[in-house]
Formats: C-alpha cells, structure tokens, sequence
C-alpha cells in the first residue's frame, strides 16, 4: 500500500482481530446500554469498553508497516518470555496444531453426543497420530488405558453424571 | 496476644490425640493429588472426603481436612512449573516464572523453590496467626466493599508487571479481560451479553478459560515436538536440584515474608482468598526487585513470592473461619461443614471458650507443613517425570485431564466448550503478541472489580470524598501508593546510576584514547 510517498505492507491478520475486539466490545457496550443506561448496569462496564475502543483505535496504525530497507534485527536465541510465548512457524509444526486444535475441538463437542469414554478413545487415538505414533498396538492400547483410567476416576472423583456409551 | 495457659493446654491436646497425626500423610497426598489435576478444586476434594471425617472423632477429623487443604495450597503450583497449566487460579501467578524455569530445565529446582516457600510461609502464616487470631478477626470485621474495591484495583496493578513489548496490546487485553469477567448478571441484576445463553448468567467460568487461554501457546504447539523439554540433559529428574532449589528459597527472607503478610492479610478476607494474594505478592515483588526485569523469564522469586502468599492465605481464611465462622471460600466451609457435624460453631464464643482447641488446630497445622515438605518431595519427584515422557503419550492424557477438569468444574458441557473457544481466543492473542496474561487477570477480577465497585458507589452515594471515611481503604491506598512512589524513586536512582557509570566509563575511554594519541 503507497501513502504520501512511503510504501506500508499491512498486516490484515491483525487488523481483523482488531476490528473483531473492537465489533465485539462495541456490541457488548451497546448490549449492556440496552438492558438499562441505569448507573448501577454500565458503572464499570461503560468507562472500560470506551478504554477498550481508545486502545483498538491507537492500535490500528500498529497493523500498518512503512517498508525500509534495513531488515530487521533477529530476535536472540533462548531469550524465552513466557508472558510472550511464540508459536511454531514451520508448516509442518503449524499443520499438525491446527490438527490437533480441531481434534480437540470435535471432542469437546462430541461428548455428550457419542458418550464420554468413545469421544475419548478417539481423541486419543487422533492425538497420538497427529502427535507421530503409528504402531497400532501402541495408539490402541494407550488409548483404552487413558480412557479407563479417566472415565473411572473421574467417575469417582466428580458428584456430576458423565454420559457413557460403554463403560 | 497469646495465651500461655491456652497454649500449654494445646500441647497437651496435640501429645494426648498422636493417633490423629496419622491423618497428616493420607491428608495431604490426597491434596497434592487432587490440586495436581486441573479443574479439580481443593473444594471438591474437601468435599469428597468429607464423609469419611464423620467417621472420625472431631481433633482426628479436623486434621485430615486441613492436611487435605495443606496439600492442596501447594499441589496446583506443580502443572503450573511442569506445563503452563495452573492446578487452580490461585497456582495463576506461580507459571510466570516456574514454567520459565522448566524451559530451561531448571523444573527440579522451581520445584523445590516453589514446595520450600510453600512450607516455610505455611508454619509462618499460622505462628503469626497464633498471635494475631483476635485481632485479624476484628480488622476483618471492618473491612468493607471500598477495601475490597482497593484490593482488587491492587491485583490489577500486576498488569504493570506483565510487560508486554506494545503497552496499548497489553492495556486491550486487560479491559478485554475486565470486560468477559463482567459478563452474565451483575449484582444488581442486570443481564448483559449472555446472547440468551442460560449458563453465562453466572458469568464466564474462569477455570476453564483460564486452562483454553494458556493451553492454547503451549500444549497445542508440544504437538511438533518429541519431549516437553528439547535438551536431553534438561529432562532430569533429581532429588538433589530439588532439595537445591529448596535450599535456594533460604536466599530470598524479604520476598517470603512480604508474600506471607500479603498472603495472610488478603487471605483473611473472605471472599478474596489466595486467587488475588499470588498476583499482588507476585507484582509487589516484581516492583520492588532490582533484577525485575528478569521476571517472567525463570526468575525464583516470582516463584518464591506467589507460592509464599498462596501458603500464607490458608492461615488467614482459617483465622476469619475460626474467628467470625465466616467461611473465606469453598474449603474453608467445608471445614466449617465439618465442625458443625461435630456440634462445634466456630466463631467469637468458640475461641472464647475452645482456645486450647483453636491452638491446637494451628499447632497441628504447622506439623503438617512441615510434613509436606518430605511427602511434598517425594511427590513432585514422581510428578516431574512427566517431562520424561514422550508428548505423543503425554498430551493426549493431559488434554483429556484437562478437558475432564473443565467439566468436573460445574458438570456441564459448557465447561469443555470455553475451553476450546478459549483455546483459540488464546491461539490468537498469542499469534498478534497480545499479552494473554492480561487477560487472565482481567477474567479473574472483572466481577469483582465490578461488584464492590458497585457496592461502593451504593454506599457513598456516588461521592468520591466516601473514601476518606474509610480508614482502611485509605490505608491500603496508601501502602499502594507508596509502594508505587517508592518504586518509582528507586528505578530513578538505578537510572540516575547506570547514567553516571556510563558517563565515568565514557570518560575513562576519552582519557585512554588522548593518551594513546599523546604517545603516538
């Protein structure tokens, strides 16, 4: 993108995010404002979602680049912050977590439809492919082992009903 | 003050009743092991045994339950160092600096830091609650929604220590965070943003949030790799670097101290308990550090200073329960659930009359953490092997645990779902270099930040000038201020020092460099 002379690469990724928390505090302000304007129904809500657009708004231009040509400097090597965790860039690494966040996904909605131990069993199953297991023998019965050892225990640690096909 | 009569009475008690003492082991494994999964509180585990104790005579019962609380306050901190994951909220500020460590294998000695602290503030919350019992009750008494409102806007200011590369991404996260927590009906009975759905009227589950938003940057991304730690040699297990980090805790006397008075304090208010202490001893510790900038990057006393508040905070809701019978959250009434089954009310006339009981329930108390530092040992050697397992057998059953957690929380499917969507809300905040911290900390005080500010503004009537007819909201303005004054000072000190140094070295270089040239 070209603006006033300078060349921008923009970042569309983020700028939807932010758009996205911007639309969905926008909503919740509005939504709240709509049960009642009373103080005691937008006393903190109303001053942080308007703290919450101020800061979509200031990081809007973050979104927007000016291309130089001095490249950037390479982050140092095992100057790991936590509270900044980095994921993996690789298309394989990215691949097999997108695999593994939609096994975990298709398990959680899957519980209550085909029974807590069999929603297990093959999340299970799944995880430990996606994660490099291929003997068989070994994805089978470490599954079934987890999946005993998980409905049972919880079974008696839990005072609320799990729904089983099985066990 | 103590009671030297009452307490002879209560030595006589605890060598009288040794038999109960053999509940002090079962006790607290079963704490560390209950704490240890996530999800799984140290309410429900109370609760789960609770039955059991009616079985028992009152001193043998009353042991066995606060062995399983003793167990408890340290057990979430050990899948908070090994993998992210926080056992409970109160575990929360304990995986800044312990999973940090762990990535640099130095997991055994988190550990140790981590089970040394907690055993060290546990005897030192309740030795000071042996002579603060009376007293603490009545400042509890008095404390009211605008103290509330200063100690939740207290554990916000740990959102200045999380650090993030771009402030406004951080200051978003927060509001954003703040913002979810309040969701569901407010206390005045206000309904917002539940979309109709019936379960967000009690708000979003903070547990199972919690778990998706750090799950999210760091189980998910072990699916690339073959061992949690990359370097082999980082995967040792070892008795000796444990007791190593146990010992190390020794180093730090000011960061345990201050955790156990922010522990004990926060902790003896009911309904604010240890999930705020760890946050506010962690950035109280933070703040005042000279090597601050090291924390969050595998710095002890992060570890040290949010274990020390967490073990401290259980002497502090044991004084309000034994006090006032107010019970400070979930597993102080079980406990006071458990004294009732025994015809015992806690409360002003029990310490009036049951002194030598009331001592002898904190002296056993601190039996049992020193116990918990041989059985806590030989539980976090077993635990830690889990970084010698392959991730291909080890995050399948911790997603399953964690995913079991979630819904074990209300026994709903919607404990399971914010899981996953929180996975991915934290996939995302990662991916764009949003401090998910923030968010967690916004989750956690939103309602509360929302409820007593609420109440505040009903009190005073919307005047601000209310404030200064609250002693105690002012003081604990005051202690906040002035810690952030003198923080402030001192970085400017440092500042001032480091430009000077520079300055001196600067003009060395310019002196050598004349002379060379003068030679030449």
């Amino acid at each position: 993108m070209r603006f006033k002379g300078h060349v921008y690469t923009v970042d569309y990724g983020h700028l939807s995010l932010v758009g996205l928390m911007a639309a969905i505090v926008a909503w919740y302000l509005f939504d709240t404002r709509s049960v009642s304007t009373n103080v005691n129904n937008i006393l903190l809500v109303q001053p942080v979602s308007i703290f919450a657009l101020l800061m979509c708004a200031l990081i809007v231009p973050q979104c927007f680049k000016r291309v130089t040509g001095a490249a950037a400097e390479p982050e140092k090597e095992g100057d790991y912050d936590p509270l900044a965790p980095k994921l993996p860039t690789e298309r394989k690494e990215v691949i097999k977590m997108a695999l593994l966040g939609g096994a975990l996904g298709v398990f959680v909605f899957s519980l209550n439809i085909i029974g807590f131990d069999i929603a297990i069993f093959l999340f299970c199953v799944a995880a430990m492919a996606i994660c490099g297991e291929r003997r068989p023998l070994h994805l089978l019965a470490f599954s079934l082992i987890v999946t005993v050892v998980a409905i049972y225990g919880f079974k008696a640690l839990i005072p609320f009903p799990m729904f089983t096909a099985i066990l | 003050m103590i009671d030297i009569a009452a307490f002879q009475e209560a030595l006589g008690i605890m060598f009288t009743s040794v038999g109960s003492w053999g509940w002090i082991v079962p006790g607290l494994i079963v704490g560390l092991v209950f704490s240890a999964i996530p999800g799984v509180s140290i309410t429900m585990a109370m609760a789960i045994v609770l039955p059991m104790s009616l079985y028992m005579d009152f001193f043998s019962a009353i042991v066995f339950l606060t062995s399983v609380y003793t167990g408890a306050g340290f057990g979430g901190s050990v899948p908070a160092i090994l993998m992210n994951i926080p056992g409970s909220p109160s575990s929360f500020a304990t995986t800044f600096d312990g999973y940090a460590m762990s990535k640099k294998g130095e997991h055994n000695e988190a550990l140790g830091y981590a089970l040394f602290a907690s055993t060290i503030c546990g005897i030192l919350g309740y030795v000071l609650l042996l002579f603060v019992i009376e007293p603490l009750a009545d400042i509890v008494l008095r404390i009211g929604p605008v103290e509330m409102f200063s100690v939740a806007i207290w554990g916000m200011l740990l959102l200045g220590s999380l650090g993030s590369k771009y402030i406004t991404r951080g200051l978003l996260a927060a509001a954003f965070g703040i913002l979810l927590g309040t969701v569901g009906m407010n206390t005045a009975g206000f309904i917002r943003g539940t979309m109709g759905i019936p379960t967000l009227l009690d708000g979003i589950s903070p547990i199972p949030a919690m778990i998706g938003l750090l799950a999210a940057g760091q189980l998910l991304s072990l699916a690339s790799k073959d061992y949690i730690l990359d370097a082999e040699g980082a995967r040792k297990v070892s008795v000796r670097l444990i007791l190593k980090g146990c010992w190390g805790t020794m180093k730090y006397p000011g960061v345990l101290l201050r955790g156990s008075i922010i522990g004990i304090v926060i902790g003896a208010v009911p309904g604010v308990g240890s999930s705020i202490g760890n946050l506010i001893a962690y950035a109280e510790t933070k703040r005042t550090a000279k090597d601050s900038a090291t924390f969050g990057k595998g710095n002890p006393k992060g570890v040290i200073a949010a274990e020390s508040a967490v073990a401290s905070a259980e002497g502090g809701s044991m004084a309000t329960m034994l006090a006032l019978g107010i019970p400070g959250g979930g597993a102080t009434a079980i406990l006071l659930a458990a004294f009732m089954m025994h015809n015992i009310v806690p409360g002003p006339s029990f310490i009036e009359t049951q002194k030598p009981m009331v001592y002898a329930i904190i002296l056993n108390n601190i039996v049992q953490a020193i116990v918990l530092l041989v059985v806590g040992i030989g539980f976090i050697y077993v635990a830690s092997n889990v970084v010698r397992v392959r991730t291909r057998y080890i995050l399948p059953a911790i997603l399953v645990i964690a995913t079991l957690g979630t819904y074990a929380v209300s026994g709903e499917i919607s404990g399971p779902i914010t899981l996953f969507l929180f996975s991915l809300v934290g996939y995302v905040l990662v991916r764009y270099e949003y401090p998910i911290a923030a968010v967690v900390v916004g989750i956690l005080l939103g309602r509360m930040l929302e409820t007593e500010f609420l109440r505040s503004y009903q009190l005073s009537g919307g005047n601000p000038l209310y404030v200064f007819q609250r002693p105690g909201a002012m003081a604990i303005i005051g202690v906040m201020l002035l810690s952030l004054a003198m923080t402030a000072w001192g970085k400017r000190k440092q500042a001032k020092a480091e430009a000077e140094e520079l300055a001196a070295m600067e003009r060395l270089h310019q002196q050598e460099l004349a002379g060379i040239n003068g030679r030449s």
